[in-house]
């Protein structure tokens, strides 16, 4: 079993930096990783610390534990004054300068690059000077004292012009357990179109509406390579199975590989089925039947391997045929580029009675159709359009606000639940009713 | 032990949550010789024993239904006895997912309140892992106590009566199987109380040890957040940051299309009958109200049967006057997105933050 507390030797890992940027690394003893300007360091250096851990980096590929990535922007302001000189720049802590800004920017005189009185050189003698952990910092708090016009900066210009030089500067980074929350943010980051968009906060909508458990056996349309596969299979802990229907004729789970889960784990859990293999039980189930033992016995080693391989793929499809055969799935999970109108006909009769489906899109408008189609069906109740977007806040005590951008895409997920609707014999309270009621009262006082 | 198994048919005894519509969802337990009497008709729980989960009832008077739905944390949000304000499945399922929160996972929680997010976090951690739920209010903690009983969540859920604020979380006498590293080791922590910043020095010594620790605070004021960051940065906890979710429900409608041509034939069409006079009025109004009528377009000739309706009000492309079905055939529409008439614009505050096993706990491996 994968250790998800401490950083392990073998496993896969986020690194953050910094520049908000990350990296997925497989901690392999003894190598060295490479994070471009930020340094290098060696594998072992970080092993046996906890994940979520932060690092300096030191010379000689050496790391040294420190607080948090962005130490300096949580520290609390209190017990420091804030009044300070105009265009004395002397305070070391960013939360603290974040404080002075001016309202607007009426005094900033552009001046160009002569604001800043650090030479590129200096900096870069700075940076040479050696041992010190500190450089990073220091080279920021000398520009700082450096910009004349820091202060005059409006809040908002100020916020980016640090960021933008801690990211260059601070040679530290951070390294997080990669679960599945964190590979979505990952690939958010650096290919969003793979995961379609998804954030964290759409991902948590999928789940818990589809009201994911250990044990249950699920039904999964997953487009984005395993990202939705590895979250699902984290929320399950091992125990239940996955039922994954693929396009191609065989499946694309490459992310898995991320997880760190072992085969024998992945057997067990996902079942992998094509589209045709689903809607076709019967014609593709493979009738398969073993060759008698003293064949088996007689066979060329490479032979009998691949006699081997072959009846261990007959019964994994066997298997998984008798899987969507026998029905009643316990939820219907989709995060795929599909058709739903076309895709729900084979699904439905597949989901079990009270069971959820959840079905991810970053378009409104194709969960839109899908509603329609829903409504007309009749076999989902209260088909609905979920939407959850997170906003998030610049968290420093006495500058509170709302970050100054973020991403404008947001997905969307459809729930609802599978029920038998009655084809006849159903009257609806409303319009009409109360007459019946009447008719009704009627016979029975008769 | 509804929450943590799936079931198909409906048993004596079952909470079954019987939908009359989305607003109205009312958990009962199924009993012999009961009947669940609504505004939208009789029920007879005899009945329901046999059916089938999410088999549609119809009324035993010959009107209403409703729909058996199994126990869900999302459904019985939307249908709980409210005793205090509650956790929804926007905040609560980002929240999950954020913290890392799976099956195995040992989670606090205080105060319980209504017991709204209890039922997710209990689904979620499954019966590898646990929550330790806190209460302060004693009323509540007994009837949430008995209703974790009931829906069967104490095999996973432990509730303490406590004033987290004053005398913290630690546990003298837990039962063994709740019991990790000798006392309760959480790595999530959910706070739901009005002075989280209290609570959040006791909070140390039941987090586990040996890895990071993830927490959120709910609060619904920014004076509060400012206190939580503050009372969170001096306890040594690290990466804070507050959040907020917007959460939105869309409803699939129809929107009819009215072409602006069809407006103008229509101010046409009218005042041609106005020209011909009474006669062929009177006429028109003989014929039956909403029967379809072919009729050309005298534009491009094309008929448009759809449009076209002889309602006595002569050419009536868009029913004007008429009670009209959203997606009635007679007429052409558009698929469109409404938002919810209210929608809650602000639930609270979720400040994240984590605490991290000192460097000094490396292992050597
Ligand atoms: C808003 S409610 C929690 C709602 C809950 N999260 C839900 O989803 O149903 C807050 C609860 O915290 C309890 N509470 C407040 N202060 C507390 C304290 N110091 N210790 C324990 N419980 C406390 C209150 O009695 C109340 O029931």
């Amino acid at each position: 079993m994968k250790n998800t507390s401490i950083i392990t030797p073998n496993q896969h890992a986020l690194i953050r930096l910094p520049s908000e940027g990350m990296k997925v690394v497989e901690l392999k003893p003894d190598q060295i990783i490479n994070l471009g300007k930020f340094g290098s360091f060696k594998v072992n250096e970080i092993l046996g610390y906890s994940y979520g851990q932060a690092f300096e980096i030191l010379d000689d590929y050496m790391v040294r534990p420190i607080k948090s990535l962005m130490e300096d922007q949580v520290q609390p302001m209190e017990n420091e004054s804030t009044q300070e000189e105009e265009g004395q720049f002397t305070r070391k802590d960013i939360a603290t300068i974040l404080s002075e800004s001016s309202e607007n920017n009426q005094f900033i005189i552009d001046v160009g690059s002569q604001i800043q009185k650090l030479s590129s050189d200096d900096i870069d003698k700075l940076k040479n000077s050696g041992v010190s952990s500190d450089v990073g910092q220091q080279i920021i708090d000398k520009i700082i004292e450096g910009h004349a016009g820091f202060d005059k900066k409006t809040l908002f210009s100020q916020q980016k012009y640090l960021k933008r030089k801690q990211a260059k500067f601070f040679r530290r980074f951070s390294v997080d357990y990669l679960g599945g929350s964190q590979l979505l943010e990952y690939f958010l980051e650096k290919d969003n179109q793979r995961v379609f968009d998804m954030t964290t906060e759409s991902l948590g909508l999928l789940f818990s509406y589809a009201n994911v458990k250990p044990g249950g056996k699920y039904l999964l349309i997953d487009e984005t390579g395993g990202v939705i596969l590895y979250a699902l299979m984290e929320r399950m802990n091992g125990e239940g199975s996955i039922v994954s229907i693929h396009e191609n004729e065989h499946p694309n789970h490459i992310l898995l590989r991320n997880s760190d889960y072992t085969d024998e784990m992945i057997d067990r859990m996902v079942k992998p089925i094509n589209w045709l293999q689903f809607v076709e039980t019967n014609a593709e189930k493979i009738n398969w039947k073993d060759e008698p033992e003293d064949v088996i016995e007689n066979m060329k080693a490479t032979r009998k391997a691949q006699y081997y391989r072959q009846k261990k793929r007959a019964q994994d499809i066997n298997h998984v045929i008798d899987l969507v055969s026998e029905g009643n799935f316990d939820a219907f999970i989709s995060v795929s580029k599909l058709h739903m109108p076309s895709v729900l006909p084979y699904i439905l009769p597949k989901v079990g009675g009270s069971r959820p489906i959840a079905i991810y899109s970053e378009y409104k408008e194709r969960l839109l159709e899908t509603q329609h189609f829903l409504s007309v069906d009749r076999r989902i109740l209260a088909p609905s359009i979920y939407e959850s977007k997170v906003r998030h806040y610049q968290t420093i005590p006495g500058r509170m606000h709302p970050v100054m951008s973020s991403r404008g895409l947001d997905g969307y997920v459809l729930t609802g639940t599978r029920v038998y609707p009655k084809q006849e014999g159903i009257t609806a309270v409303g319009r009409g009713i109360s007459k019946k009621r009447r008719a009704q009262d009627e016979t029975e006082k008769s | 032990m509804p929450f943590n198994s799936y079931k198909d048919i409906i048993e004596e005894g079952d909470l079954v949550l019987a939908y009359i519509n989305r607003n109205h969802i009312k958990p009962i337990r199924v009993t012999k010789d009961e009947i669940l009497n609504t505004r939208y008709g009789c029920f007879e729980h005899n009945e329901m024993i046999g059916m089938s989960y999410g088999e549609q009832m119809g009324g035993s008077r010959g009107y209403g239904y409703i729909y058996l739905l199994a126990f869900t944390p999302e459904l019985w949000t939307v249908s709980l006895p409210h005793r205090t304000q509650i956790v929804y499945t926007h905040d609560s399922s980002y929240i999950i997912q954020r913290l890392n929160i799976v099956s195995g996972s040992r989670v606090i929680e205080a105060g319980t309140g209504s017991g709204s997010f209890s039922h997710a976090f209990s689904r979620t951690v499954g019966l590898e892992g646990k929550l330790f739920s806190y209460e302060f209010h004693e009323p509540r903690f007994i009837e949430a106590k008995a209703e974790f009983e009931d829906h069967g969540l104490d095999k996973n859920t432990l509730i303490t009566h406590r004033d987290v604020c004053k005398d913290g979380f630690e546990l003298h006498d837990i039962p063994q199987p709740f019991v990790k590293d000798s006392g309760i080791a959480a790595d999530a922590i959910f706070l739901d109380l009005p002075s989280p910043w209290e609570a959040i020095p006791h909070l140390k010594a039941v987090a586990s040890s040996t890895r990071r620790v993830g927490i959120c605070c709910f609060s619904p004021c920014m004076e509060q957040v400012v206190k939580t960051v503050t009372a969170l940065n001096e306890n040594g906890w690290v990466d804070v940051e507050m959040v907020e979710v917007a959460g939105r429900r869309w409803e699939a409608r129809k929107e009819m299309l009215k072409d602006v041509n069809d407006v103008i034939k229509r101010l046409k069409d009218i005042q041609a009958r106005r020209n011909q006079g009474l006669e062929l009025l009177k006429q028109s109004r003989a014929s039956t109200p909403g029967e379809k009528r072919e009729a050309s377009n005298p534009e491009s000739g094309e008929a448009n049967p759809v449009k076209v309706q002889n309602t006595g009000m002569g050419f009536n492309p868009f029913g004007r006057g008429l009670r009209i079905k959203e997606g009635d055939e007679k007429f052409e529409w558009r698929d469109v997105t409404g938002i919810e008439p209210d929608i809650k614009t602000h639930t609270s505050y979720l400040t994240f933050a984590y605490l991290q096993p000192p460097p000094s706990a490396r292992v050597s491996l």
